[in-house]
């Protein structure tokens, strides 16, 4: 049963899913806040170099190894979305150009293959690596076992995130004043909600959810170093928020989705089965899905219920008297 | 609460204001448009800070630095443009911003929110659902959210901006009546308005502005419209421009049956029939909202028509097409100027040719032709007076009157047969407005059929020949000036029925 | 004019300097051995034009379309679909025996439809469903990139190598004929500069772009919807129309830089997961399009310096010379570029609004 094709891709979408999660649910809070991030695929190699160097150069037992390895992931996540914050929500700058550059500044040919190069990460896999948190035996329960308990802190953690995400926005001030900020951020202003502090702070966990899930790849999914290691998630990431309508549980559903689709291909073919040119079309399902969803979330029908933050992309200055 | 002062060197919007408004007051603030009625309540809600002066609460000093302080020292403000988030619900917008007793908690508690929206609704007769969305209820409902907000923040001061400019008389009515009711509830209500018999109907004193400098301060009941207008115009008022009637021609415009779709669900403009003659000015009068808009970009070709007949001159241009009412003769003054009516950062000569540029001479063939249009633009310019740095500028540099003069410049020179006006004068100063209506009337002396699209009776009176009303996408009802009431006309525009009818 | 753009540059390469002496380099030497490489070395000149070509078409296809505020992203995947059209053009007609002029003019228009039609699906999903083209034209580069591995990877495509030894062993594609190579002039200066074909094609689209946006109707029409698409709408403008006409010219462009990497460099369809796709042209295209300000004539100017530096990044890499530096530098030129803008707007709104005070008084006439 649990070599059943469906059990193996849910359990496998759960893994290469997880950064998906991570990292939308970080673009989704920026988004909310009317901060539109294309830099997404940029923070998340400079949490995966950063989080690799920490492993490999920070001599402790593997817990405490690990742990310092997201807190820097997120840290450095962070420090590079303050970049975007600062010239979108300060200087006003065209979000769309803004995020492209950071992610030239961080990606795959920029700042992370820099430092991975100059600190030579790429020589060696990493010294301590994310495990399955439950005792092997466990996972060969049916059904339960690989789904529910065969993966590591990680996806635990993100499950967490999720509840706490949706709860955040749906039964809090600071999350009610959130979706204000990005819906109607005049209205926010005259209640004396502090428009650019909540567009800086979530664009700024945004960047550090962003670094969690670049680490995912250097310390869980594939415990090394070389360039361009996230291959593209980044904007799968983006496309997930408008994907799930900008709601935290739909970004689980739609991340784990996605990962199993990254799987479909390898499984079908060590199956046997074929289905046209399986390769192209499981890969480039994410991106046609998402342009599907976006013409539907685009008609105007649908546009209020299921739409984006009104003030998306936007920057807010106040009006002249 | 006493003493407000604020000073601004050099000439800007405020220079040395102050006025004084006692608990269980209503305080009107008079001026015309630029008087710096605005600028002061910005202030006075912590949205600008003032380069001096001091705002005293209840005899105490405070400074804003941020519109929380202004709300925490118990002023609140309805603005002109609510401050509301559309997808929210009445509850979540009352909420938003509280940080107070129950909004400091961490936690939202919706219901409890919920419940005091209506007790607080209940109490004052702001009756509504708490749980409806902003975008399903109507603009005076919206208003009643905003005056609710600040009831919920236990505001002691009460700022309303032009708050019946959304309202019929009827309901302004009504709003006058909770207006009086919270002061006696020993609340301070400060009424901002440039209109003259609301201000004399609801306050007990009147502050007056001008050019962003205190006039006077005077007694309602002592005042009267006529001298509370000399106040705030600085000078002796005429009779008002009245042009003799005019010799009205041929019919320019005959609208028949004309159905539109708004751009939310469903119809906007149902069934509406008019006429215009040459040399008519023809005003359609409603409270904004009622398919105005619609209507009259079904005729401008922006907007479809979807049943009915529009005729220009004889002719029928096809329905929904932009290109072909401006053929037939249309030309269409918008209400939104700035991003309708011209593109903010083209060059003045540029928006001059944006209906011509597709002809000589403008354009030969597909090239256009750059100086001859940058010709025209110093010609326009200097006919109509444009304070202007040059053609090249982008136009959104331009003052609000610049701008609607740069409009009807180049609608002129168009030489159309009909133009179409969406509150041409919203916004503007008193001169910007005389000099608009002197140019709608000397259009009309030159054989233009006019159809003046306005929220504002005093101007419809001044200007219009022949007045409809328009409610709720239909025409409820049509009058010659001569025979015109403005209690009638109001009735009609709040949907009541038209007496003569009875 | 210039002034931003000249002290963004300093303040780049000034930041970016930090970064190498914070990871223990040498900054001066660094720079100098760059600019050497980029631009005075023998051949560097030549392999600057290489990489410049390239971003050249990509930057006059970002500045089309983002002149019109159409944010089409998707210039990386509209020069693969162009490349792939190209190519099969090519193969086809240089393989016929026919003249070389046609072979060329056939990869011409094909790479040039291939592109538009490309950039096409988020035109036509902007102009009837209102979607946002950022997004979708995103989306379809890696639609486009998976199209263009599997054609060579994971099929028997046209364009696949299927006869030969190598062949069997490792997938690859086919060698352009001869005639259907883009033949390129040579200047006889510095050891000699080829001028690729594609270099003098991207100089003519700029030329026409710049008259085409400056001088014509059409120009005219997209400067407004640019600006306000309600203005435009007012004024009779057939929007639908003009956004696919442009997102249609738009992709033409980066298909034409397709075509060109087909004919003048790669002589092939190149699907290398570290050859075409590793170059980023689409999104480096952008960041020369917004150095450029939008403005068709600066691309040229722009891509050739940042052709320049990613030529000279290729060059250098090594162990002393950290590859992904020129990223970060032109990741540094761009955030200067777009902070030193906005910086000078803030003085100039400032000084504006104060004489803006003044303003209501004078007003009334």
């Amino acid at each position: 049963m649990n070599n059943s094709l469906a059990v193996v891709l849910i359990a496998s979408g759960i893994g290469y899913g997880t950064p998906l999660l991570y990292a939308s649910l970080g673009e989704l809070l920026a988004e909310r806040s009317g901060v539109l991030n294309l830099g997404v695929e940029g923070m998340m190699l400079i949490g995966a170099v950063t989080g690799f160097w920490t492993v490999q150069r920070f001599h402790a037992g593997t817990a405490v190894a690990l742990a310092a390895a997201v807190g820097i992931a997120a840290l450095a996540g962070a420090a590079t979305s303050l970049i975007h914050a600062f010239l979108v929500i300060t200087l006003r700058a065209s979000q769309i150009v803004s995020g492209l550059a950071l992610t030239i500044f961080a990606g795959a040919a920029g700042l992370s293959s820099y430092l991975g190069n100059d600190f030579n990460l790429a020589a060696n896999p990493a010294r301590h690596t994310f495990h399955t948190v439950f005792p092997a035996s466990w996972q060969g329960w049916p059904l339960v076992g690989p789904i529910i308990f065969g993966h590591n802190v990680l996806v635990y953690a993100s499950w967490g995130l999720v509840v706490t995400v949706w709860l955040y926005l749906t039964r809090t001030r600071p999350g009610l004043n959130l979706r204000a900020v990005g819906d109607a951020p005049a209205a926010a202003d005259a209640m004396g909600i502090n428009v650019a502090a909540y567009r800086y702070a979530h664009t700024l966990v945004g960047g550090a959810l962003a670094g969690v899930a670049g680490a995912t790849f250097t310390l869980a999914i594939n415990p090394q170093w070389f360039d361009n290691i996230t291959g593209g998630s980044g904007w799968i990431a983006i496309a997930l928020v408008i994907f799930a309508f900008w709601r935290p549980e739909l970004c689980l559903v739609g991340a784990y989705f996605f990962g199993a689709l990254q799987d479909l291909a390898p499984e079908l073919q060590a199956r046997g089965i074929h289905l046209g040119p399986t390769v192209l079309w499981t890969n480039a399902l994410p991106y046609l899905m998402t342009i599907v969803v976006l013409v539907l979330v685009s008609a105007s029908s649908t546009r209020r219920w299921l739409g984006a933050p009104a003030a998306l992309g936007t920057p807010y200055v106040r009006e002249e008297g | 609460m006493r003493g407000i002062t604020k000073r601004f060197p050099g000439v800007v919007a405020n220079d040395d204001v102050g006025f004084e408004a006692a608990a269980g007051e209503v305080h009107a603030l008079l001026g015309e448009n630029g008087a710096g009625k605005s600028t002061l309540s910005n202030i006075l809600t912590g949205l600008y800070r003032p380069d001096e002066g001091e705002i005293h609460v209840y005899g105490e000093r405070v400074e804003f630095h941020a519109p929380r302080d202004a709300l925490d020292a118990g002023i609140s403000m309805v603005h002109q443009h609510f401050r509301l988030v559309d997808r929210f619900t009445v509850a979540e917008n009352v909420a938003l911003g509280d940080h107070r007793r129950e909004g400091r908690a961490f936690r939202l508690r919706s219901r409890a929110i919920e419940r005091r929206v209506a007790e607080l609704g209940e109490r004052y007769g702001l009756a509504v659902d708490p749980r409806a969305h902003i975008w399903q209820l109507s603009v005076g409902e919206q208003q009643r959210v905003e005056i609710l907000k600040a009831l919920y923040l236990d505001a002691r001061i009460l700022i309303l901006d032009e708050p019946t400019a959304v309202l019929t008389p009827q309901e302004a009515e009504v709003l006058f009546g909770t207006l009086r009711e919270l002061a006696a509830d020993g609340r301070t209500i400060v009424f901002i308005s440039h209109k003259l018999h609301e201000v004399k109907a609801v306050s007990n004193r009147v502050t007056v502005l001008r050019a962003g400098r205190n006039v006077a301060t005077v007694d309602a009941a002592e005042a009267t419209p006529r001298s509370l207008a000399e106040l705030m115009v600085g000078r002796g008022l005429g009779e008002g421009v009245r042009a003799a009637p005019r010799e009205a021609g041929e019919v320019v415009l005959a609208l028949d049956d004309v159905w539109a779709d708004g751009d939310r669900r469903g119809a906007a403009v149902k069934g509406v029939s008019l006429q215009v003659r040459a040399g008519e000015i023809v005003a359609v009068a409603g409270v904004a909202g009622n398919g105005q808009r619609e209507l009259a970009e079904a005729i401008a070709g922006i907007r479809p028509a979807t049943k009915g007949s529009i005729r220009v001159a004889g002719k029928t241009p096809r329905a929904g097409d932009p290109r072909a009412a401006i053929a037939a003769g249309i030309a269409y003054v918008p209400e939104d100027r700035l991003g309708t009516g011209l593109a903010p950062s083209i060059s003045i000569a540029s928006n001059f040719a944006l209906k011509s540029y597709r002809e000589p001479p403008a354009s030969t063939g597909p090239l256009l032709r750059l100086r001859r249009m940058r010709d025209r633009a110093l010609e326009l310019i200097k006919r109509y007076h444009i304070a202007a740095p040059g053609p090249q500028v982008p136009v959104r540099l331009l003052s609000g009157g610049n701008l609607q003069k740069v409009v009807l410049a180049r609608e002129f020179s168009g030489r159309p047969k009909m133009l179409v006006a969406g509150s041409p004068t919203r916004g503007l100063d008193v001169g910007a407005i005389e000099s608009v209506h002197a140019y709608l009337h000397e259009a009309a002396a030159n054989g233009v059929g006019i159809l003046l699209l306005s929220e504002d009776l005093d101007e419809i009176l001044t200007l219009a020949d022949r007045i409809a009303v328009i409610y709720e996408g239909q025409i409820a009802g049509e009058t010659a000036r001569a025979d015109a009431n403005v209690e009638e006309i109001g009735l009609l525009m709040a949907g009541g029925q038209d007496p003569r009818r009875d | 004019m210039v002034a931003v753009p000249a002290a963004s540059l300093v303040f780049a390469f000034f930041a970016s300097g930090l970064v190498l002496l914070a990871t223990g380099h040498d900054a001066l030497s660094s720079y100098r051995r760059l600019f050497d490489a980029a631009f005075l070395n023998r051949g560097a000149l030549g392999d600057t034009l290489v990489s410049a070509t390239p971003l050249a078409f990509t930057g006059l296809a970002a500045a089309a379309a983002f002149r019109m505020r159409l944010f089409n992203i998707g210039g990386e995947g509209q020069l693969y679909i162009g490349a792939i059209t190209a190519a099969a053009a090519g193969l086809y007609f240089g393989g016929s025996g026919g003249p070389s002029a046609f072979a060329i003019a056939a990869m011409v228009v094909a790479g040039c439809a291939g592109g538009a039609a490309w950039a096409l699906i988020p035109g036509i999903l902007r102009a009837f469903f209102r979607t946002n083209v950022i997004i979708t034209s995103l989306m379809l580069n890696y639609v486009a990139g998976y199209l263009l591995t599997y054609l060579i990877f994971n099929s028997q495509s046209y364009w696949r190598q299927t006869i030969g030894f190598n062949a069997s062993v490792f997938p690859t594609s086919k060698q352009l004929p001869n005639s259907a190579i883009w033949p390129a002039a040579t200047v006889h200066v510095h050891g000699g500069v080829a001028l690729p074909l594609g270099a003098g094609f991207a100089v003519l689209a700029a030329g026409l772009l710049w008259v085409l946006y400056s001088r014509t109707r059409f120009g005219f029409e997209a400067n407004v919807l640019g600006d306000s698409a309600r203005a435009a709408r007012y004024a009779g403008m057939r929007t639908r129309r003009k956004i696919l006409a442009v997102m249609a010219i738009s992709g033409a462009i980066a298909g034409l830089g397709g075509a060109s990497q087909d004919g003048d460099f790669r002589h092939t369809l190149d699907a290398d997961p570290n050859g075409l796709q590793r170059q980023f042209y689409g999104y480096s295209g952008i960041v020369v399009a917004a150095l450029a300000r939008y403005n068709p004539l600066a691309v040229l100017l722009v891509a050739f310096l940042i052709g320049g530096l990613q030529n000279a990044g290729n060059t250098l890499q090594g162990a002393d010379f950290p590859s992904g530096l020129v990223g970060v530098i032109q990741g540094i030129i761009l955030f200067s570029a777009l902070g030193g803008e906005l910086l000078v707007r803030y003085r100039i709104r400032v000084r504006r609004r104060e004489r803006a005070g003044s303003a209501p008084a004078a007003e009334v006439t």
